[in-house]
């Protein structure tokens, strides 16, 4: 190619924000516009008689925070995403790692049935486990089989039915970006550790582990996000005991149609989801710091 | 490229030609029909719209949802409502009607509303239900050894202690079972009170978002006993599944779906036509056949195998227990609020 003398001008003066332009407005038009509309509607006064009423007040979010059922609910929320991120990590690594160093035929079949859940629309999943947790379902059935129980035990419309699921489901979001990540480490490197005389475990708890800690990283914030604000999951499963924050969101909003109030009680589990994030990133990222 | 007076000229054109087809298309718009989803929007979609267009020569535009739906984009649509006619059942349509969405109806075009059965018309023509699914107390055959009679007998029979199923207060069941148990228990079905404490006495219970919920339940055998609509439980007994349902003493609830003129919707005449044809005699009886309603026109013939399994038509119309929702749009929220804190 043929680079004329006018080229690098015409290249600097070429104006590239505008290339940014379409991102701009999706962002600013889909996302910004209507978290600032839901910022100032959790402000709004309630009306039973239109959307919301004509002044400004606080209520909404004083009600949320002095309110122990409110902090209740959140609790339980925040648990169950934290069992929830826990159990897909430790389920789903030794899937990832074993899928990152194989070189296995069945290695394709592997990724299919990682990736196969995600292809199966999530309330048919969710209806699935509906079957499978029910008192006269498999799960039950087996244990009974099993004599493991004598009577049914309620796994539905209970935090455990909904903590279940939410593993099944999630487990490829853990599983994914852990991939990744493992497989950009140079095997050598273990390799090399073996050969200074490690055992096999050491060399795992000292050099794979701590160097797959951004996939760990990546995949743990994006199934405890995912687990937060799950509404279907914990909706059809939960029942009255295992309500989570989502649901009750929902419940404001569109069962009840209180706006306001389910605007700020929406802004209060996103300021209390973000404040758990900040905590976890400075402290993998100091963990992370102190790698070799 | 530099742009030319024939560039420009000819953008202009364009531009005219786009705008003018524009606003065709505008003057043309589709009436926009909201309709339920599942065998609902089928009906609609193959039956109902077909007929309509039919019959009045309007095409109309389905939009699937559910009335909670319908009444977030009415209320967000403002002065422009996207709706024209809105289908909800009657204790959300009773919420937007306070807030002014609504219109009466113009009765001259809709001739159809002199056949209603008696309690369908709102006042002041504010309305009118035009599709009833009676809630009756539905039991498993194979599980029940004292089939129900009375509402009362989910409190006083034994048998039914554990196996009970209920709605979630922010299905419509809920609420009209909320307010029965007030009326049966308390001073009235706005005795809020007592309703909550009798309801809590039958627990523990499964409660279900919506009626295919209380049917899987019911088919599972997880519970024994539920009120439910009618629609439900004949397509259960369709499959084979060992499930009755009966008219208690005191009467049936009811889902009644309210058909209204939305002020700030554009297409007043479609939606006379269209709330007009849903009533129709005809129509009324098809719908029968399809989800096993009750018809709302009382030249509707349902026949003899039908009138069987569907026991709430023509006068037994009257055994629907019904409550005023007007007074009762105040207090939802708190209501709602205060199941979530007492009942769970």
């Amino acid at each position: 190619m043929t680079v004329t003398p006018d080229a690098p001008r015409l290249h600097r003066r070429a104006p590239v924000w505008w290339m940014i332009l379409p991102a701009l407005v999706l962002l600013v038009g889909f996302l910004i516009l209507p978290y600032i509309s839901i910022v100032v509607m959790s402000f709004r006064e309630a009306s039973t008689k239109a959307v919301y009423g004509d002044g400004f007040t606080l209520a909404h979010y004083t009600d949320v925070i002095a309110d122990p059922f409110i902090w209740g609910i959140v609790w339980r929320t925040v648990r169950t995403a934290l069992i929830v991120t826990v159990v897909t990590l430790l389920l789903g690594y030794p899937v990832a790692y074993h899928l990152a160093r194989t070189r296995s035929r069945v290695a394709s079949l592997l990724y299919i049935c990682v990736i196969s859940p995600l292809l199966v629309g999530l309330v048919v999943r969710t209806f699935a486990w509906m079957i499978i947790l029910s008192n006269n379902g498999i799960a039950n059935s087996w244990m009974k089989a099993l004599h493991l129980i004598d009577r049914p035990i309620q796994l539905l419309n209970t935090p455990l039915g909904v903590t279940i699921a939410l593993i099944h489901v999630f487990l490829p979001f853990v599983i994914l970006p852990l991939l990744g990540n493992l497989q950009a480490i140079n095997p050598e490197i273990a390799l090399a550790g073996r050969s200074l005389g490690a055992s096999r475990m050491r060399t795992f708890f000292k050099v794979t582990l701590p160097l797959s800690m951004p996939g760990i990283q990546a995949g743990s914030i994006l199934v405890f996000v995912l687990s937060i604000s799950a509404y279907v999951t914990p909706a059809m499963l939960g029942g009255s005991q295992g309500r989570t924050m989502a649901v009750l969101v929902v419940q404001y909003l569109v069962d009840n149609f209180r706006w306001p109030a389910g605007a700020a009680l929406a802004i209060f589990m996103a300021v209390i989801t973000l404040a758990i994030l900040v905590v976890y990133l400075r402290l993998t990222a100091r963990a992370m710091r102190r790698l070799p | 490229m530099t742009l030319n007076r024939r560039h420009f000229l000819a953008a202009l054109t364009a531009s005219a030609g786009v705008l003018s087809l524009g606003g065709r298309a505008f003057a043309q718009a589709p009436f926009v029909i909201p309709t339920y989803g599942g065998t609902w929007a089928k009906f609609w979609e193959e039956v109902l719209l077909p007929g309509f267009t039919k019959a009045t020569g309007i095409q109309g535009q389905l939009d699937v949802g559910l009335g909670k739906d319908f009444v977030s984009k009415i209320r967000a649509g403002g002065a422009a409502s996207p709706y024209s006619v809105f289908m909800g059942n009657e204790n959300i349509a009773a919420m937007l009607r306070a807030e002014g969405f609504f219109e009466p109806l113009d009765l001259t075009k809709v001739p159809n509303a002199a056949k209603l059965h008696e309690g369908l018309m709102n006042p002041e023509n504010n309305g009118l239900r035009g599709i009833v699914s009676p809630i009756g107390l539905a039991y498993r055959t194979d599980m029940i050894q004292t089939p129900p009679k009375s509402w009362t007998d989910l409190w006083t029979n034994p048998e039914f202690k554990g196996r009970i199923g209920l709605y979630q207060i922010g299905n419509t069941g809920a609420l009209l079972f909320l307010r029965l148990a007030g009326k049966l228990f308390g001073s009235g079905d706005m005795d809020i009170d007592t309703a909550f404490t009798k309801i809590a006495e039958l627990a523990p219970f499964t409660q279900a978002s919506w009626s295919g919920e209380v049917a899987t339940a019911l088919m599972r055998g997880d519970v024994a006993i539920a009120p439910v609509d009618w629609t439900e439980i004949m397509t259960l007994q369709d499959k084979g599944a060992p499930v009755e349902i009966v008219v208690p003493t005191e009467g049936v609830l009811a889902y009644e779906q309210s058909f209204n003129i939305v002020k700030t919707g554009a297409a007043k005449d479609q939606a006379h036509a269209y709330i007009n044809y849903l009533i129709d005699a005809d129509v009324q009886s098809n719908m029968a056949k399809t989800f096993y309603t009750s018809p709302v026109n009382t030249a509707s013939t349902v026949d003899a195998a039908l009138a069987k399994r569907i026991p709430i038509t023509g006068d037994a119309m009257s055994k629907i227990i019904r409550f005023d929702w007007d007074k009762y749009v105040e207090i939802a929220a708190d209501v709602a609020d205060r199941w979530n804190r007492e009942i769970g």
